[in-house]
Protein backbone atom coordinates (compact mmCIF):
# COMPACT_ATOMS: atom_id res chain seq x y z
CA UNK A 1 0.00 0.00 0.00
CA UNK A 2 2.44 2.48 1.44
CA UNK A 3 5.16 1.45 -1.78
CA UNK A 4 2.38 2.21 -4.11
CA UNK A 5 1.08 5.35 -3.01
CA UNK A 6 5.40 6.34 -2.75
CA UNK A 7 5.31 5.22 -6.32
CA UNK A 8 2.67 7.57 -7.68
CA UNK A 9 3.94 10.52 -5.70
CA UNK A 10 7.32 9.30 -7.94
CA UNK A 11 5.88 9.08 -10.83
CA UNK A 12 4.12 12.67 -10.49
CA UNK A 13 7.34 14.08 -9.67
CA UNK A 14 9.21 12.04 -12.86
CA UNK A 15 6.02 13.90 -14.90
CA UNK A 16 6.56 17.48 -13.62
CA UNK A 17 10.20 16.93 -14.47
CA UNK A 18 9.73 15.79 -17.78
CA UNK A 19 7.71 18.84 -18.98
CA UNK A 20 9.44 21.55 -16.49
CA UNK A 21 8.20 23.88 -18.98
CA UNK A 22 4.77 23.23 -19.75
CA UNK A 23 4.96 22.32 -15.70
CA UNK A 24 6.09 26.01 -14.89
CA UNK A 25 4.21 27.52 -16.99
CA UNK A 26 1.15 26.34 -15.89
CA UNK A 27 2.26 26.72 -12.76
CA UNK A 28 2.70 30.24 -13.26
CA UNK A 29 -0.74 30.86 -14.45
CA UNK A 30 -1.63 29.44 -11.52
CA UNK A 31 0.26 31.82 -9.50
CA UNK A 32 -1.18 34.91 -11.26
CA UNK A 33 -4.60 33.55 -10.42
CA UNK A 34 -3.38 32.88 -6.98
CA UNK A 35 -2.34 36.21 -6.58
CA UNK A 36 -5.28 38.13 -7.79
CA UNK A 37 -7.50 35.80 -5.19
CA UNK A 38 -5.05 36.71 -2.71
CA UNK A 39 -5.53 40.36 -3.20
CA UNK A 40 -8.94 40.38 -3.88
CA UNK A 41 -9.25 38.39 -0.55
CA UNK A 42 -7.76 40.60 1.36
CA UNK A 43 -9.66 43.54 -0.09
CA UNK A 44 -13.08 42.10 0.16
CA UNK A 45 -12.56 40.69 4.08
CA UNK A 46 -11.56 44.30 4.70
CA UNK A 47 -14.44 45.80 3.05
CA UNK A 48 -16.51 43.67 4.74
CA UNK A 49 -15.65 44.43 7.74
CA UNK A 50 -15.88 48.30 7.34
CA UNK A 51 -19.08 47.59 5.65
CA UNK A 52 -20.04 45.81 8.65
CA UNK A 53 -19.04 48.74 10.41
CA UNK A 54 -21.56 50.93 8.52
CA UNK A 55 -23.99 48.90 8.47
CA UNK A 56 -24.23 48.90 11.78
CA UNK A 57 -25.15 52.31 11.93
CA UNK A 58 -27.71 51.80 9.61
CA UNK A 59 -31.10 53.09 10.65
CA UNK A 60 -34.43 54.71 9.27
CA UNK A 61 -36.44 57.26 11.41
CA UNK A 62 -39.99 56.52 10.53
CA UNK A 63 -42.27 59.45 11.60
CA UNK A 64 -45.78 59.35 12.92
CA UNK A 65 -48.48 61.19 11.80
CA UNK A 66 -49.42 64.10 13.99
CA UNK A 67 -52.92 63.07 14.54
CA UNK A 68 -51.67 59.61 16.13
CA UNK A 69 -51.21 60.09 19.70
CA UNK A 70 -52.94 57.72 21.63
CA UNK A 71 -50.61 55.17 23.68
CA UNK A 72 -52.59 51.80 22.15
CA UNK A 73 -52.25 53.04 18.58
CA UNK A 74 -48.29 53.94 18.70
CA UNK A 75 -47.79 50.43 20.17
CA UNK A 76 -49.84 48.71 17.27
CA UNK A 77 -47.39 50.69 14.90
CA UNK A 78 -44.54 49.16 16.58
CA UNK A 79 -45.92 45.81 16.67
CA UNK A 80 -46.24 46.33 12.49
CA UNK A 81 -43.07 47.60 12.07
CA UNK A 82 -41.07 44.96 14.18
CA UNK A 83 -43.11 42.50 12.30
CA UNK A 84 -41.56 43.45 8.81
CA UNK A 85 -38.65 41.13 7.39
CA UNK A 86 -35.06 42.64 7.92
CA UNK A 87 -36.17 45.06 10.62
CA UNK A 88 -33.95 44.21 13.94
CA UNK A 89 -35.07 47.29 16.54
CA UNK A 90 -37.63 49.34 16.79
CA UNK A 91 -37.17 51.92 19.63
CA UNK A 92 -39.91 54.29 20.19
CA UNK A 93 -38.70 58.58 20.39
CA UNK A 94 -41.39 60.80 21.67
CA UNK A 95 -41.15 64.31 19.97
CA UNK A 96 -40.55 65.81 23.19
CA UNK A 97 -37.59 63.48 22.88
CA UNK A 98 -36.57 64.76 19.49
CA UNK A 99 -36.71 68.39 21.00
CA UNK A 100 -34.78 67.99 23.76
CA UNK A 101 -32.14 65.85 21.22
CA UNK A 102 -32.54 68.99 18.57
CA UNK A 103 -32.38 71.32 21.43
CA UNK A 104 -29.04 69.82 22.86
CA UNK A 105 -27.51 70.48 19.68
CA UNK A 106 -27.41 73.39 20.03
CA UNK A 107 -26.62 74.72 23.86
CA UNK A 108 -26.00 78.24 22.82
CA UNK A 109 -29.12 78.89 21.80
CA UNK A 110 -30.73 76.46 24.45
CA UNK A 111 -33.02 79.41 25.88
CA UNK A 112 -33.98 80.83 23.23
CA UNK A 113 -35.17 77.26 22.08
CA UNK A 114 -37.26 75.76 24.67
CA UNK A 115 -39.29 78.92 24.63
CA UNK A 116 -40.87 76.81 21.52
CA UNK A 117 -41.35 73.94 23.34
CA UNK A 118 -44.85 74.29 23.67
CA UNK A 119 -44.92 74.46 19.97
CA UNK A 120 -42.94 71.43 19.18
CA UNK A 121 -43.04 70.83 15.27
CA UNK A 122 -41.44 67.59 15.72
CA UNK A 123 -43.25 63.91 15.02
CA UNK A 124 -43.52 61.04 17.46
CA UNK A 125 -41.04 58.93 15.69
CA UNK A 126 -39.59 55.62 15.31
CA UNK A 127 -35.68 54.50 15.18
CA UNK A 128 -35.71 51.43 12.93
CA UNK A 129 -32.67 49.63 13.61
CA UNK A 130 -31.99 46.96 9.77
CA UNK A 131 -30.61 43.86 9.78
CA UNK A 132 -28.23 44.25 6.32
CA UNK A 133 -27.44 47.33 4.51
CA UNK A 134 -28.56 45.61 1.32
CA UNK A 135 -32.98 45.64 2.63
CA UNK A 136 -32.96 49.20 3.10
CA UNK A 137 -34.41 50.42 0.69
CA UNK A 138 -37.30 47.36 0.39
CA UNK A 139 -37.66 47.86 4.26
CA UNK A 140 -37.96 51.24 4.01
CA UNK A 141 -40.82 51.49 1.68
CA UNK A 142 -42.85 48.65 3.75
CA UNK A 143 -42.63 51.27 6.35
CA UNK A 144 -43.65 53.93 4.77
CA UNK A 145 -46.59 52.15 3.45
CA UNK A 146 -47.91 51.41 6.74
CA UNK A 147 -51.10 53.56 7.68
CA UNK A 148 -50.02 55.73 10.40
CA UNK A 149 -47.04 56.54 9.22
CA UNK A 150 -46.10 60.32 7.68
CA UNK A 151 -42.74 59.05 6.45
CA UNK A 152 -39.31 57.54 6.64
CA UNK A 153 -35.90 58.70 6.51
CA UNK A 154 -32.58 56.93 6.48
CA UNK A 155 -28.90 58.63 6.39
CA UNK A 156 -28.57 59.36 2.91
CA UNK A 157 -27.97 57.52 -0.44
CA UNK A 158 -24.48 57.87 0.33
CA UNK A 159 -25.12 54.76 2.41
CA UNK A 160 -26.26 53.10 -0.25
CA UNK A 161 -24.02 54.35 -2.96
CA UNK A 162 -21.30 52.65 -0.30
CA UNK A 163 -22.97 49.72 0.29
CA UNK A 164 -24.15 48.87 -3.53
CA UNK A 165 -20.41 49.70 -4.52
CA UNK A 166 -19.15 47.03 -1.83
CA UNK A 167 -21.85 44.66 -3.39
CA UNK A 168 -20.62 45.36 -6.80
CA UNK A 169 -16.51 45.23 -6.01
CA UNK A 170 -17.56 41.81 -4.80
CA UNK A 171 -19.24 40.29 -7.56
CA UNK A 172 -16.17 41.47 -9.82
CA UNK A 173 -14.07 40.12 -7.91
CA UNK A 174 -15.35 36.64 -7.41
CA UNK A 175 -16.22 36.80 -11.68
CA UNK A 176 -12.49 37.09 -11.52
CA UNK A 177 -11.41 35.01 -9.76
CA UNK A 178 -13.58 32.29 -11.64
CA UNK A 179 -12.17 33.16 -14.82
CA UNK A 180 -8.63 32.58 -13.32
CA UNK A 181 -9.66 29.68 -11.69
CA UNK A 182 -10.98 28.69 -15.11
CA UNK A 183 -7.77 29.68 -17.23
CA UNK A 184 -5.36 28.06 -14.89
CA UNK A 185 -7.67 24.56 -15.07
CA UNK A 186 -7.30 24.89 -18.93
CA UNK A 187 -3.65 25.47 -18.55
CA UNK A 188 -3.36 22.70 -16.38
CA UNK A 189 -5.12 20.19 -18.25
CA UNK A 190 -3.48 20.92 -21.57
CA UNK A 191 0.21 20.22 -19.56
CA UNK A 192 -1.41 17.17 -18.00
CA UNK A 193 -2.79 15.85 -21.54
CA UNK A 194 0.93 16.65 -23.25
CA UNK A 195 2.56 14.45 -20.08
CA UNK A 196 -0.28 11.49 -20.76
CA UNK A 197 0.99 11.42 -24.54
CA UNK A 198 4.00 11.13 -23.68
CA UNK A 199 3.40 7.73 -21.34
CA UNK A 200 0.62 6.71 -24.17
CA UNK A 201 2.69 3.48 -24.21
CA UNK A 202 2.64 2.63 -20.21
CA UNK A 203 -1.04 3.54 -20.13
CA UNK A 204 -1.68 1.06 -23.00
CA UNK A 205 0.00 -1.74 -21.01
CA UNK A 206 -1.26 -0.48 -18.17
CA UNK A 207 -4.83 -0.58 -19.81
CA UNK A 208 -3.83 -4.08 -21.36
CA UNK A 209 -2.97 -6.28 -18.17
CA UNK A 210 -5.76 -4.39 -16.37
CA UNK A 211 -4.63 -1.94 -14.13
CA UNK A 212 -7.67 -0.23 -12.52
CA UNK A 213 -8.68 3.15 -13.50
CA UNK A 214 -7.67 4.70 -10.09
CA UNK A 215 -4.29 2.93 -10.16
CA UNK A 216 -3.72 4.79 -14.06
CA UNK A 217 -5.26 8.10 -13.09
CA UNK A 218 -2.73 8.25 -9.81
CA UNK A 219 0.13 9.74 -11.21
CA UNK A 220 -1.50 12.56 -13.38
CA UNK A 221 -3.67 13.78 -10.56
CA UNK A 222 -0.13 14.09 -8.47
CA UNK A 223 1.42 16.37 -10.86
CA UNK A 224 -1.70 17.80 -11.40
CA UNK A 225 -1.50 18.74 -7.60
CA UNK A 226 2.16 19.22 -7.45
CA UNK A 227 1.89 22.22 -10.22
CA UNK A 228 -1.00 23.45 -8.45
CA UNK A 229 1.08 23.81 -4.92
CA UNK A 230 3.98 25.02 -7.02
CA UNK A 231 2.31 27.81 -8.38
CA UNK A 232 0.79 28.47 -4.72
CA UNK A 233 3.73 29.24 -3.02
CA UNK A 234 4.93 32.31 -4.39
CA UNK A 235 1.49 34.16 -3.80
CA UNK A 236 1.61 32.54 -0.31
CA UNK A 237 4.43 33.96 0.61
CA UNK A 238 3.82 37.38 -0.54
CA UNK A 239 0.54 37.46 0.44
CA UNK A 240 1.95 37.33 4.05
CA UNK A 241 4.93 39.22 3.53
CA UNK A 242 2.54 42.54 2.07
CA UNK A 243 -0.11 42.08 4.31
CA UNK A 244 2.01 42.16 7.31
CA UNK A 245 4.27 45.21 5.78
CA UNK A 246 1.03 47.37 5.03
CA UNK A 247 -0.36 46.36 8.55
CA UNK A 248 2.58 47.47 10.39
CA UNK A 249 3.06 50.44 8.52
CA UNK A 250 -0.25 51.88 9.11
CA UNK A 251 -0.91 50.92 12.68
CA UNK A 252 -3.92 48.57 11.30
CA UNK A 253 -5.56 51.67 10.83
CA UNK A 254 -6.44 52.83 7.16
CA UNK A 255 -8.07 56.08 6.03
CA UNK A 256 -7.64 57.40 9.45
CA UNK A 257 -10.96 55.24 10.47
CA UNK A 258 -11.36 51.92 8.98
CA UNK A 259 -9.67 49.11 10.91
CA UNK A 260 -7.91 46.44 9.11
CA UNK A 261 -8.30 42.83 9.85
CA UNK A 262 -5.42 41.45 12.41
CA UNK A 263 -2.91 39.72 10.63
CA UNK A 264 -3.49 36.56 13.18
CA UNK A 265 -5.44 34.21 12.18
CA UNK A 266 -6.64 35.79 8.79
CA UNK A 267 -3.35 35.58 6.98
CA UNK A 268 -3.66 31.23 8.17
CA UNK A 269 -6.64 31.61 6.26
CA UNK A 270 -5.89 33.16 3.80
CA UNK A 271 -2.67 31.05 3.15
CA UNK A 272 -4.29 27.30 3.45
CA UNK A 273 -7.47 29.32 0.93
CA UNK A 274 -4.49 30.19 -1.44
CA UNK A 275 -3.37 26.02 -0.83
CA UNK A 276 -6.39 24.98 -1.06
CA UNK A 277 -7.26 26.52 -4.25
CA UNK A 278 -4.18 25.30 -5.56
CA UNK A 279 -4.90 21.95 -4.95
CA UNK A 280 -8.39 21.95 -6.10
CA UNK A 281 -7.17 23.34 -9.31
CA UNK A 282 -4.69 21.24 -10.32
CA UNK A 283 -6.55 18.48 -9.18
CA UNK A 284 -9.87 19.60 -11.89
CA UNK A 285 -7.32 20.42 -14.72
CA UNK A 286 -5.70 16.94 -14.46
CA UNK A 287 -8.52 14.82 -13.13
CA UNK A 288 -10.60 16.26 -16.75
CA UNK A 289 -7.56 15.18 -18.73
CA UNK A 290 -7.17 11.56 -17.41
CA UNK A 291 -10.75 11.30 -17.41
CA UNK A 292 -11.25 12.40 -20.84
CA UNK A 293 -7.98 9.47 -21.73
CA UNK A 294 -10.06 6.65 -19.78
CA UNK A 295 -13.38 7.62 -21.15
CA UNK A 296 -12.37 7.28 -24.73
CA UNK A 297 -11.23 3.78 -24.73
CA UNK A 298 -12.66 1.19 -22.38
CA UNK B 1 -13.56 -20.88 -23.26
CA UNK B 2 -14.64 -18.29 -26.07
CA UNK B 3 -17.80 -18.04 -27.50
CA UNK B 4 -19.50 -15.66 -30.47
CA UNK B 5 -23.17 -15.81 -30.61
CA UNK B 6 -23.99 -13.67 -34.17
CA UNK B 7 -22.03 -10.85 -33.32
CA UNK B 8 -22.31 -7.95 -35.57
CA UNK B 9 -20.12 -4.56 -35.39
CA UNK B 10 -20.83 -1.40 -36.49
CA UNK B 11 -18.58 1.73 -35.77
CA UNK B 12 -20.47 4.84 -34.93
CA UNK B 13 -18.70 6.41 -37.93
CA UNK B 14 -21.22 3.93 -39.95
CA UNK B 15 -18.54 1.12 -41.14
CA UNK B 16 -19.90 -2.08 -40.53
CA UNK B 17 -16.82 -4.10 -39.95
CA UNK B 18 -18.54 -7.47 -38.03
CA UNK B 19 -21.37 -9.23 -39.50
CA UNK B 20 -22.74 -12.30 -37.72
CA UNK B 21 -20.44 -13.85 -36.50
CA UNK B 22 -20.68 -16.98 -34.55
CA UNK B 23 -17.65 -19.07 -33.49
CA UNK B 24 -16.52 -21.39 -30.68
CA UNK B 25 -12.73 -21.62 -29.24
CA UNK B 26 -11.80 -24.53 -26.58
CA UNK B 27 -9.73 -23.96 -23.53
CA UNK B 28 -6.04 -24.30 -24.78
CA UNK B 29 -7.08 -24.55 -28.26
CA UNK B 30 -4.78 -22.38 -31.09
CA UNK B 31 -5.99 -20.76 -33.57
CA UNK B 32 -5.18 -18.68 -37.19
CA UNK B 33 -7.17 -15.59 -38.03
CA UNK B 34 -6.61 -14.46 -41.59
CA UNK B 35 -8.02 -12.25 -43.67
CA UNK B 36 -7.55 -9.45 -45.87
CA UNK B 37 -7.01 -5.86 -45.14
CA UNK B 38 -10.24 -4.01 -43.16
CA UNK B 39 -11.72 -7.77 -42.89
CA UNK B 40 -12.17 -7.33 -39.51
CA UNK B 41 -9.47 -9.04 -37.55
CA UNK B 42 -8.76 -6.16 -35.66
CA UNK B 43 -12.16 -5.32 -34.63
CA UNK B 44 -12.62 -8.89 -33.51
CA UNK B 45 -9.74 -8.91 -31.02
CA UNK B 46 -11.16 -5.80 -29.74
CA UNK B 47 -14.54 -7.25 -28.92
CA UNK B 48 -12.59 -10.24 -27.20
CA UNK B 49 -10.26 -7.96 -24.51
CA UNK B 50 -13.35 -5.26 -24.30
CA UNK B 51 -11.97 -2.59 -25.66
CA UNK B 52 -15.25 -2.55 -27.87
CA UNK B 53 -18.68 -3.79 -27.50
CA UNK B 54 -20.52 -5.52 -30.31
CA UNK B 55 -23.54 -3.79 -31.50
CA UNK B 56 -25.64 -7.15 -31.35
CA UNK B 57 -24.77 -10.64 -30.58
CA UNK B 58 -22.99 -11.79 -27.23
CA UNK B 59 -19.23 -12.44 -26.81
CA UNK B 60 -18.97 -14.78 -23.83
CA UNK B 61 -15.07 -15.57 -22.64
CA UNK B 62 -14.64 -17.43 -19.48
CA UNK B 63 -18.73 -17.52 -19.25
CA UNK B 64 -18.27 -13.67 -18.68
CA UNK B 65 -20.68 -11.46 -21.32
CA UNK B 66 -17.72 -8.94 -22.31
CA UNK B 67 -20.12 -7.17 -23.93
CA UNK B 68 -22.14 -6.59 -21.41
CA UNK B 69 -19.16 -6.04 -18.97
CA UNK B 70 -19.44 -2.97 -16.55
CA UNK B 71 -16.71 -0.02 -17.11
CA UNK B 72 -15.49 -0.66 -13.57
CA UNK B 73 -15.28 -4.34 -14.13
CA UNK B 74 -12.83 -4.71 -17.49
CA UNK B 75 -9.55 -4.19 -16.01
CA UNK B 76 -10.25 -7.42 -13.76
CA UNK B 77 -11.50 -9.07 -16.65
CA UNK B 78 -8.51 -8.00 -18.82
CA UNK B 79 -6.23 -9.83 -16.52
CA UNK B 80 -7.46 -12.98 -18.06
CA UNK B 81 -6.25 -11.95 -21.68
CA UNK B 82 -2.55 -10.49 -23.07
CA UNK B 83 -1.93 -9.26 -26.18
CA UNK B 84 0.66 -8.76 -28.32
CA UNK B 85 1.08 -6.30 -31.23
CA UNK B 86 3.18 -6.03 -34.25
CA UNK B 87 4.78 -2.86 -32.98
CA UNK B 88 5.82 -4.71 -29.33
CA UNK B 89 4.90 -1.83 -27.35
CA UNK B 90 7.91 -1.88 -25.09
CA UNK B 91 9.22 0.96 -22.52
CA UNK B 92 12.50 2.42 -23.75
CA UNK B 93 14.03 3.27 -20.99
CA UNK B 94 13.28 -0.07 -19.16
CA UNK B 95 15.42 -3.11 -20.03
CA UNK B 96 14.09 -6.81 -20.53
CA UNK B 97 13.35 -7.68 -16.71
CA UNK B 98 11.87 -4.38 -16.12
CA UNK B 99 9.60 -4.25 -19.18
CA UNK B 100 8.23 -7.42 -18.25
CA UNK B 101 8.20 -6.62 -14.06
CA UNK B 102 6.06 -3.48 -14.89
CA UNK B 103 3.03 -5.35 -16.26
CA UNK B 104 3.07 -7.20 -13.06
CA UNK B 105 4.07 -4.37 -10.77
CA UNK B 106 0.86 -2.30 -12.53
CA UNK B 107 -1.31 -4.89 -10.75
CA UNK B 108 0.05 -4.92 -7.44
CA UNK B 109 2.14 -8.15 -7.38
CA UNK B 110 3.89 -8.57 -4.30
CA UNK B 111 7.97 -8.51 -5.06
CA UNK B 112 8.16 -11.89 -3.58
CA UNK B 113 5.82 -13.26 -6.45
CA UNK B 114 6.91 -10.96 -9.31
CA UNK B 115 10.72 -11.84 -9.40
CA UNK B 116 10.88 -15.39 -9.99
CA UNK B 117 7.92 -15.28 -12.37
CA UNK B 118 9.53 -12.70 -14.55
CA UNK B 119 13.05 -14.61 -14.17
CA UNK B 120 10.16 -17.77 -15.49
CA UNK B 121 8.92 -16.27 -18.44
CA UNK B 122 12.08 -14.91 -19.50
CA UNK B 123 13.85 -17.82 -19.54
CA UNK B 124 10.62 -19.44 -21.52
CA UNK B 125 11.55 -16.45 -23.98
CA UNK B 126 14.89 -17.71 -24.15
CA UNK B 127 16.29 -13.83 -23.43
CA UNK B 128 17.95 -14.80 -19.81
CA UNK B 129 21.15 -13.85 -21.43
CA UNK B 130 19.67 -10.46 -22.71
CA UNK B 131 17.86 -9.22 -19.05
CA UNK B 132 19.70 -6.32 -18.39
CA UNK B 133 19.64 -5.24 -22.22
CA UNK B 134 17.81 -2.23 -23.33
CA UNK B 135 14.88 -2.64 -26.31
CA UNK B 136 17.69 -0.52 -28.47
CA UNK B 137 20.39 -2.87 -27.72
CA UNK B 138 17.87 -6.04 -29.13
CA UNK B 139 16.31 -7.13 -32.49
CA UNK B 140 13.21 -7.17 -34.03
CA UNK B 141 12.44 -10.76 -32.44
CA UNK B 142 14.12 -10.23 -29.30
CA UNK B 143 11.49 -7.43 -28.84
CA UNK B 144 8.69 -9.55 -29.79
CA UNK B 145 9.43 -12.16 -27.49
CA UNK B 146 10.15 -9.51 -24.62
CA UNK B 147 6.66 -8.30 -25.29
CA UNK B 148 5.38 -12.22 -25.22
CA UNK B 149 7.01 -12.74 -21.96
CA UNK B 150 5.60 -9.17 -20.75
CA UNK B 151 1.69 -10.73 -21.96
CA UNK B 152 2.49 -13.79 -20.13
CA UNK B 153 3.67 -12.75 -17.31
CA UNK B 154 0.45 -12.21 -15.24
CA UNK B 155 -0.29 -16.03 -16.55
CA UNK B 156 -3.44 -14.98 -19.01
CA UNK B 157 -5.55 -17.97 -19.61
CA UNK B 158 -6.13 -16.07 -23.32
CA UNK B 159 -3.12 -14.63 -25.13
CA UNK B 160 -3.92 -12.88 -28.48
CA UNK B 161 -1.32 -11.29 -30.85
CA UNK B 162 -2.31 -9.09 -33.73
CA UNK B 163 0.32 -9.76 -36.22
CA UNK B 164 3.15 -10.41 -33.70
CA UNK B 165 5.04 -11.41 -36.90
CA UNK B 166 4.34 -8.55 -39.09
CA UNK B 167 7.94 -6.68 -38.99
CA UNK B 168 10.48 -9.68 -38.89
CA UNK B 169 11.60 -11.88 -41.77
CA UNK B 170 10.42 -15.55 -42.03
CA UNK B 171 13.55 -17.56 -40.06
CA UNK B 172 12.42 -14.88 -36.60
CA UNK B 173 8.82 -15.17 -37.54
CA UNK B 174 8.88 -19.09 -37.35
CA UNK B 175 10.77 -18.81 -34.09
CA UNK B 176 8.18 -16.53 -32.56
CA UNK B 177 5.19 -19.15 -33.62
CA UNK B 178 7.19 -21.73 -32.20
CA UNK B 179 7.41 -20.09 -29.08
CA UNK B 180 3.50 -19.74 -28.94
CA UNK B 181 3.35 -23.11 -29.49
CA UNK B 182 5.46 -24.02 -26.42
CA UNK B 183 3.58 -21.53 -24.34
CA UNK B 184 0.12 -23.22 -25.70
CA UNK B 185 1.74 -26.39 -24.47
CA UNK B 186 3.48 -25.60 -21.18
CA UNK B 187 1.34 -23.00 -19.64
CA UNK B 188 -1.96 -24.73 -21.18
CA UNK B 189 -3.02 -21.01 -22.86
CA UNK B 190 -5.52 -20.42 -24.96
CA UNK B 191 -4.15 -18.47 -28.49
CA UNK B 192 -4.80 -16.70 -30.97
CA UNK B 193 -2.78 -15.52 -33.46
CA UNK B 194 -4.03 -12.70 -36.45
CA UNK B 195 -1.67 -12.60 -39.20
CA UNK B 196 -1.29 -12.62 -43.13
CA UNK B 197 1.63 -14.88 -43.03
CA UNK B 198 0.78 -17.46 -45.19
CA UNK B 199 4.07 -18.99 -45.03
CA UNK B 200 4.28 -19.15 -41.33
CA UNK B 201 0.42 -20.70 -41.24
CA UNK B 202 1.47 -23.51 -43.45
CA UNK B 203 4.86 -24.44 -41.48
CA UNK B 204 2.63 -24.78 -38.12
CA UNK B 205 -0.63 -25.82 -39.29
CA UNK B 206 -3.27 -25.15 -36.25
CA UNK B 207 -7.04 -24.44 -36.54
CA UNK B 208 -7.81 -21.63 -39.15
CA UNK B 209 -10.67 -18.78 -39.42
CA UNK B 210 -10.48 -17.06 -42.39
CA UNK B 211 -12.54 -14.16 -41.94
CA UNK B 212 -13.69 -11.67 -45.16
CA UNK B 213 -15.57 -8.63 -45.36
CA UNK B 214 -16.78 -9.30 -41.41
CA UNK B 215 -17.62 -12.70 -42.52
CA UNK B 216 -16.51 -16.25 -41.37
CA UNK B 217 -15.89 -17.55 -44.96
CA UNK B 218 -13.57 -20.65 -43.54
CA UNK B 219 -13.14 -22.55 -40.51
CA UNK B 220 -10.56 -25.19 -41.10
CA UNK B 221 -9.89 -27.32 -38.17
CA UNK B 222 -6.72 -28.98 -40.07
CA UNK B 223 -5.27 -25.81 -40.81
CA UNK B 224 -4.24 -24.29 -44.23
CA UNK B 225 -3.34 -26.92 -46.92
CA UNK B 226 -1.66 -26.20 -50.07
CA UNK B 227 -4.46 -26.54 -52.39
CA UNK B 228 -6.57 -24.29 -50.77
CA UNK B 229 -4.72 -21.02 -51.60
CA UNK B 230 -3.41 -20.71 -55.21
CA UNK B 231 0.08 -20.86 -55.59
CA UNK B 232 0.17 -18.49 -58.62
CA UNK B 233 -0.86 -15.51 -56.61
CA UNK B 234 0.20 -13.64 -53.63
CA UNK B 235 -1.92 -14.55 -50.54
CA UNK B 236 -3.27 -10.68 -49.87
CA UNK B 237 -4.27 -10.46 -53.43
CA UNK B 238 -6.27 -13.91 -53.07
CA UNK B 239 -7.18 -12.77 -49.70
CA UNK B 240 -8.81 -9.50 -51.71
CA UNK B 241 -10.30 -11.37 -54.21
CA UNK B 242 -12.00 -13.76 -51.86
CA UNK B 243 -13.28 -10.83 -50.35
CA UNK B 244 -14.65 -9.47 -53.61
CA UNK B 245 -16.07 -12.75 -54.43
CA UNK B 246 -17.88 -12.81 -51.15
CA UNK B 247 -18.88 -8.68 -51.60
CA UNK B 248 -20.85 -9.61 -54.64
CA UNK B 249 -22.12 -12.56 -53.31
CA UNK B 250 -23.42 -10.00 -50.39
CA UNK B 251 -24.77 -7.74 -52.82
CA UNK B 252 -26.36 -10.36 -54.65
CA UNK B 253 -28.52 -11.51 -52.24
CA UNK B 254 -29.74 -8.34 -50.94
CA UNK B 255 -30.70 -7.35 -54.31
CA UNK B 256 -32.51 -10.96 -54.49
CA UNK B 257 -34.18 -10.35 -51.27
CA UNK B 258 -34.96 -6.94 -51.85
CA UNK B 259 -36.71 -7.68 -55.75
CA UNK B 260 -38.54 -10.71 -53.64
CA UNK B 261 -39.83 -7.43 -50.88
CA UNK B 262 -40.82 -5.84 -54.03
CA UNK B 263 -42.51 -8.66 -55.24
CA UNK B 264 -44.35 -9.33 -52.36
N1 LIG C 1 -12.41 2.69 -34.40
C1 LIG C 1 -12.94 2.53 -35.63
N2 LIG C 1 -13.89 3.38 -36.06
C2 LIG C 1 -14.45 3.24 -37.27
N3 LIG C 1 -14.13 2.28 -38.14
C3 LIG C 1 -13.18 1.39 -37.79
C4 LIG C 1 -12.53 1.48 -36.51
N4 LIG C 1 -11.63 0.49 -36.42
C5 LIG C 1 -11.71 -0.18 -37.59
N5 LIG C 1 -12.64 0.36 -38.42
C6 LIG C 1 -13.03 -0.12 -39.74
O1 LIG C 1 -13.55 -1.44 -39.59
C7 LIG C 1 -13.10 -2.27 -40.66
C8 LIG C 1 -12.33 -3.45 -40.08
O2 LIG C 1 -11.15 -2.97 -39.49
P1 LIG C 1 -10.12 -3.92 -38.75
O3 LIG C 1 -9.12 -3.05 -38.12
O4 LIG C 1 -10.87 -4.85 -37.89
O5 LIG C 1 -9.47 -4.68 -39.98
P2 LIG C 1 -8.28 -5.72 -39.98
O6 LIG C 1 -8.84 -6.99 -40.53
O7 LIG C 1 -7.63 -5.78 -38.67
O8 LIG C 1 -7.29 -5.06 -41.04
P3 LIG C 1 -5.70 -5.08 -41.09
O9 LIG C 1 -5.31 -6.43 -41.61
O10 LIG C 1 -5.36 -4.00 -42.04
O11 LIG C 1 -5.20 -4.84 -39.70
C9 LIG C 1 -12.26 -1.39 -41.55
O12 LIG C 1 -13.09 -0.94 -42.60
C10 LIG C 1 -11.86 -0.24 -40.66
O13 LIG C 1 -11.70 0.93 -41.42
MG1 LIG D 1 -5.69 -5.22 -37.91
Amino acid sequence: MFRRFSRHIKEGFIGVGRHFGMAISSSASVTIALFLVGFFLVITYNLNLIAKDIEQSISLSALVDYNITSQTALDTLEKQILSIDGVKTVEFRSKDDEFTYYVEQYPDIREFNEYYRDQNPFHDAFLVGVEDGNELETVKNKIAAINGIASVHDGGSNTYLLINALEKVRIFGGVLVLALAVLAVYLIYNTISITIRARDTEIWIMKNVGAKNGYIRAPFLVEGIIIGVLGSLIPIGAMIALYLYAFNRSDGVILGVFNLVEPYPFLLYLCLALLGIGIIVGFIGSYLSVSRLLRNKR
Amino acid sequence: MIRLNKVSKKYKNGTHALYDITLNIKEGEFVYIIGATGSGKSTLIKLLDGEEVPTSGDVIVNKINVGKLKKSKVPMYRRNIGVVFQDYRLLPKKNTFENVAYAMEVIDTPTKVLRPRVREVIKMVELSDKSTSFPGQLSGGQQQRVAIARAIANKPKILIADEPTGNLDPKMSDDIISLFERINKEEGTTILIVTHDIQTVKNHPKRTIEIASGHVVRDLPEGLKDEDIPKDIEPDVYFEQTAKLRLDEEKKQEETEELKEENV
